[in-house]
This record gives structure tokens, sequence and C-alpha cells, in this order.
């Protein structure tokens, strides 16, 4: 079976600071090399600042990296080619409750996307968003709500809902269960297992629960100050973790699960 | 004797459709030295029992309560300036989000040499009193796991990493040699090693100088690492209470079962990638709770007796209150 995705020597430098003034404090990404299957789960792991989440943004095509490439079904994503990137690879935001427009209804958010990338008319674009609601969990009547009339899981399955609706083929999220309560994290960890089956989505997620991270992905990629520190499968990772920052991580997750400090 | 006791806490907030119950007959003790975990979801009111605590209240809330006692006094009948005094010295609370809840614009120094009470420096004389002041900030900071104290007691809260902010914080805690900690959620949004050091460093403290911890979040795997008694809230009622390591092994109420499942980490048993049970539905808002057991719409084993509050039941140390408890259905 081919790749899904596949990224190749990815690099990025960030320079903070004006270098006029002082010495700028650099920051360096990369290089990182990974690749998933269609329905497969890739969990980012490390700690804050580590540069997890510009991986997740260059992936997205937020930010342009400096060398490298991504290969989305073994072609290569160019710069300029933008529309064939938003269409198949789509992000859920680490904060569902702010990246949700406060002042339009959900059926406005979620036709946004469909307006800006396909030429559906205006009912198919209707039914294609009640379709959505309903692969999420949600009801169609739920397109006249507006963000505060939802709850904190409702917020997280219409920002889920966004992502899928122009049916892509990978989705990159940036914390999704990170401020959600365990009965609600678990409805929606569920979820998107139940859509990564049934749909064959390729599943990139960065997240600082390990627990979760064992349970849901295949493969994992621990990063440290941007660069990968080790990358594998999951089980492997977690039984013999080799550099000593992964060990490190997998220690106090068991010492947290046996109660021992 | 118990430290903190309380009995029966209701606590009402006025609102457009009336007073709401916003915590319904809650029961919280807590003994010397003993590390207490109150669990519960967001919106289930844990943060406004904090504020009961201390005394933070709203002009728009209504406190009752049968009994709220702090070692033996009674602080709801108490006078302002007195139970200020009594937080002052023996209560502290750590803030759940550290870099909003420290001054923004004062340097970290400044801010942890605030809350030293003059009582706890040494004796001397007052021209030095800056130097004493300083010097007993330096081994807060030590005492909490930071090294270079120089360098961060002149920074501020934005220069600086989230952890060593929640170390700092717990550093302004330990400033006042409190009996009893209140820590809101103190690791959350952390990562793992980080927030492993941060509960060590806590029950150390606890083990150290037997200072009793109150520990409210929602992270289970946090909570059953370090804390020996458990109180579960759902909705700003108590649901079950008890020693931790029974209701682990035995949880009577649906809704503590539903809570130590949806943590995949505590069963080794489960499959990888197979559906992790969890409740349907949400958690309901204030403005819309349910009648009776406020669980119910929810619960998988809710009948029609739940429209009334349940009691509380004891069986030795545990607590809970439901009508249709798991393991002990008559035969």
């Amino acid at each position: 079976m081919n790749d899904l995705l596949s990224v190749e020597n990815l690099t990025f430098e960030n320079c903070h600071g004006k270098r006029w003034q002082r010495k700028g404090t650099k920051f360096t990404l990369g290089p990182v090399n990974f690749s998933i299957r269609a329905g497969e789960t890739l969990a980012i792991v490390g700690a804050n600042g580590s540069g997890k989440s510009l991986l997740a943004k260059l992936l997205v095509g937020l930010e342009q990296p400096d060398s490298g490439a991504i290969y989305l079904n073994e072609r290569k994503l160019e710069q300029y080619d933008n529309k064939h990137r938003v269409l198949n690879i789509r992000m859920v935001f680490q904060n569902s409750n702010e990246s949700l427009n406060p002042g339009i209804t959900l059926s406005s958010i979620l036709e946004e996307p469909l307006k800006l990338n396909t030429n559906l008319d205006s009912q198919a674009r209707m039914r294609k968003v009640e379709q959505t609601l309903k692969l999420v969990g949600l009801l169609p009547e739920h397109r006249f709500f507006y963000r505060h009339m939802l709850s904190d899981g409702q917020r997280q399955r219409v920002a889920l809902a966004r992502a899928i609706i122009l049916n892509p083929q990978v989705i990159v999220a940036d914390e999704p269960f990170a401020a959600l309560d365990p009965s609600v994290r678990s409805q929606t960890v569920n979820l998107l297992m139940e859509l990564q089956r049934e749909l064959g989505l390729g599943f990139i997620f960065i997240s600082h629960n390990l627990g979760i991270v064992r349970h849901i992905s295949d493969k994992i990629l621990v990063m440290k100050q941007g660069k990968v520190v080790e990358s594998g499968k999951t089980d492997v990772i977690f039984h013999w973790p080799k550099d000593e920052y992964t060990k490190k991580l997998v220690q106090a997750h068991q010492a947290l699960i046996s109660g021992q400090d | 004797m118990s430290l903190l006791d309380i009995k029966n806490l209701t606590l009402e907030i006025d609102s457009q459709s009336g007073w709401i119950k916003a915590l319904d007959k809650i029961n919280l003790v807590i003994n010397e030295g003993q590390i207490h975990a109150l669990v519960g979801e967001s919106g289930s009111g844990k943060s406004i029992i904090v504020k009961a605590i201390v005394g933070a209240i709203s002009d728009r809330w209504r406190i009752t309560a049968d009994r709220m006692t702090w070692r033996g006094q009674d602080l709801l009948t108490m006078s302002v300036r007195e139970r200020r005094k009594i937080i002052r010295s023996d209560i502290s609370v750590i803030f759940q989000n550290p870099k909003s809840s420290l001054d923004p614009i004062v340097t970290l120094g400044d801010q942890l040499k605030e809350v030293i009470l003059a009582t706890r420096l040494e004796k001397g004389m007052f021209w030095n009193r800056a130097k004493r002041r300083k010097k007993y900030a330096s081994e807060l900071l030590h005492r909490v796991g930071i090294k270079d104290h120089e360098v961060y007691m002149r920074s501020l809260p934005h220069q600086i990493p989230n952890d060593i902010c929640q170390k700092f914080m717990i550093a302004m805690a330990l400033a006042s040699q409190p009996k009893l900690i209140i820590a809101d959620d103190p690791t959350r949004g952390m990562e793992i090693t980080d927030k492993s050091q941060i509960l060590k460093l806590l029950s150390r403290v606890n083990q150290v100088r037997k200072m009793s911890i109150l520990f409210v979040s929602h992270d289970l795997l946090a909570i059953s690492s370090m804390a020996d008694h458990m109180t579960v809230l759902y909705c700003g009622q108590t649901v079950e209470s008890g020693r931790m390591s029974q209701l682990r092994k035995r949880a009577l109420h649906p809704y503590t079962k539903a809570l130590l499942e949806s943590a995949p980490s505590f069963r080794s048993d489960l499959p990888p990638k197979s559906p992790l049970p969890s409740l349907g539905g949400t958690i309901p808002t204030f403005q819309h709770l349910p009648i009776g057991c406020r669980l119910g719409p929810r619960c998988p084993r809710a009948r029609r007796e739940c429209v009334k509050v349940p009691e509380v039941r004891r069986i030795h140390e545990h607590t809970y209150s439901c009508h249709f408890p798991l393991h002990r259905d008559k035969k």
C-alpha cells in the first residue's frame, strides 16, 4: 500500500527579535521525516515550544518550509498549488471555542469552505452541511445555532465537521482533546476513530495526554527543541524507548499510572 | 480533629429565572496531613467550592450550610475581618492558570516578596529587612526546585515558561506556611514531565510539612497518583466520596465508574483503537438543570425514582448518593 502523506527533510527556520539590535534567538525545526498511510494515526508528542504546532502549520500550509517536501499520494505539494492542499489536508485548531466565529450561525461557518473551494449551488451546500452535521453526531437543526449556544463537546464536533466537510484525506489536529472534560473527551475520541474507520482518514494529532496517544495512535513522533528525537510504532516506543527524553516521558507516564512517585 | 468540615453546603446564584442551586448539599471533610481530591468536570462547581471556602463570594450568591468550620471555628458566622485573618495565615490557593493570575507588569520577585509576612522573617534590624526578605524568597524558590532564582526573580510572567510560573505560584502559596493548600487545577495544560514534577513537589510538601492539600482537578491520572481521598462532584452535587483505593477498585456510583473508565491509561486490557466507554449527552448548563439526581438524563441505570434527589448513604468511610448503585443490586 502506498503512503498517503509523506514528509521528507522538512526544515523551517524562525528568527525572533531584531537582528540589527542584538543577536536574534533562532529556532530551527527539523529535518522532519515521516509517512502515514490511509486510516493511520500519527501522534506528535513533545514539550511546549518544541515546534509541534509549527509542524502542524507547515503541513496545512499556514507556514512555508525553508527546504524539504511534502508528498500527498506521491505527488509533491507545491507552494502555488494551494487548492490541492486545501481540499485534502484540513486542520482542527487548538481551541475550538475561539476558532469558531461567534457572530455567524453554524451553517455559515460550515458553508464557507464549500463556497471557497467547490462549485456547489446553495441547495447542495445546505445538504452537505446537514449531512456533515449528522456525521459528527449533531442534528440538522444545529445549523441555525450560534457558537455560544453549544457546549464544549458540541463545539469540538463543529470544528471537526468543518475539517471533514470537504472530504479531505488527512486531518491535522492541534491538541483536540486538551480543553475537554473526561466524559466528553471519550465521546470525541470515539467519534474520531469512527470517522477514521468510515472515511479512511489519515489523522495527525498533537497531544500531551499519553494515555490517549497510546490508545489511538499507530505511530508516534517525539519532538524536542525542534528536532525529532524518536519516531516509530506506538508499541515499540512505549515499550522500548531509546532516546533519553522519550524514556523520561514514558517513565513519568508509567509512574502516574501505577501511582508511585 | 478535622481541619475543614463542610456539611450540606448550598450555594444559590441569582439569575433571571430565580435562584439556581449551583451547589446542592455538598459535604467535604479534610483532615490534617491529608491529600483530598475534588474531582468533577467543568461546570460541576469545583471552583465555586474553592471560592466559598476562601470567602471570595459575590453579592449575588447566597450561601447556607449546616456546618462550615475551620478547626472548630465557624467560618460562616465569623466577621469578615476575622475570616480574612484565618485565610491569610492558614489557607492558600494555587490558581488554575499561573500566567493569568500573576500580575503581568510586576516582576516575579516583587510579587513573591509581597506575600511574605513580616512575622515569618528572622529577627533583625529594620535596615536589612529587605535583604532578609529576599533571602527568604530565594529559599522558597530553592524549595520548589527553581535553581536560577536570581534570573527568574527579575523576570516578568510572560518571559518564563509555564511550569516555572506554576512553581512560583506554589512558592507564593508556601510563603505563609499554611495548614491547607488549595490547588485549583495546578497541572492544567502541562506536558507530562512538568506535570509529574509539580505533583511530586506537592506530595513532598504534604509529607515534609504535614500540610493538607485540597487538590481540585479533572485529571484523574494526576489525582490517583497522589491523593488518598477523593470526592466526586457532578453538577454541584456530591456523587461519591471515599478512599481513593476503594473508589478505584469498586466505584458505586455510575458516574464515578464512567469517569474512571474515560481514562484509557487505567486499563491495560483495553485493545488499542477500541471505542472507549462513555456516557451519552453532555453536562447540563446551570440554566437547565434536571430535577432530582442531576445525572438522571445521562445515567444508564436511571429509573423513575431518580427524579427525587437520592439520600446520602454510607458504608464505613465510603459515602455515595444514588438510588441504584453498582455492585449492590438486591437479589
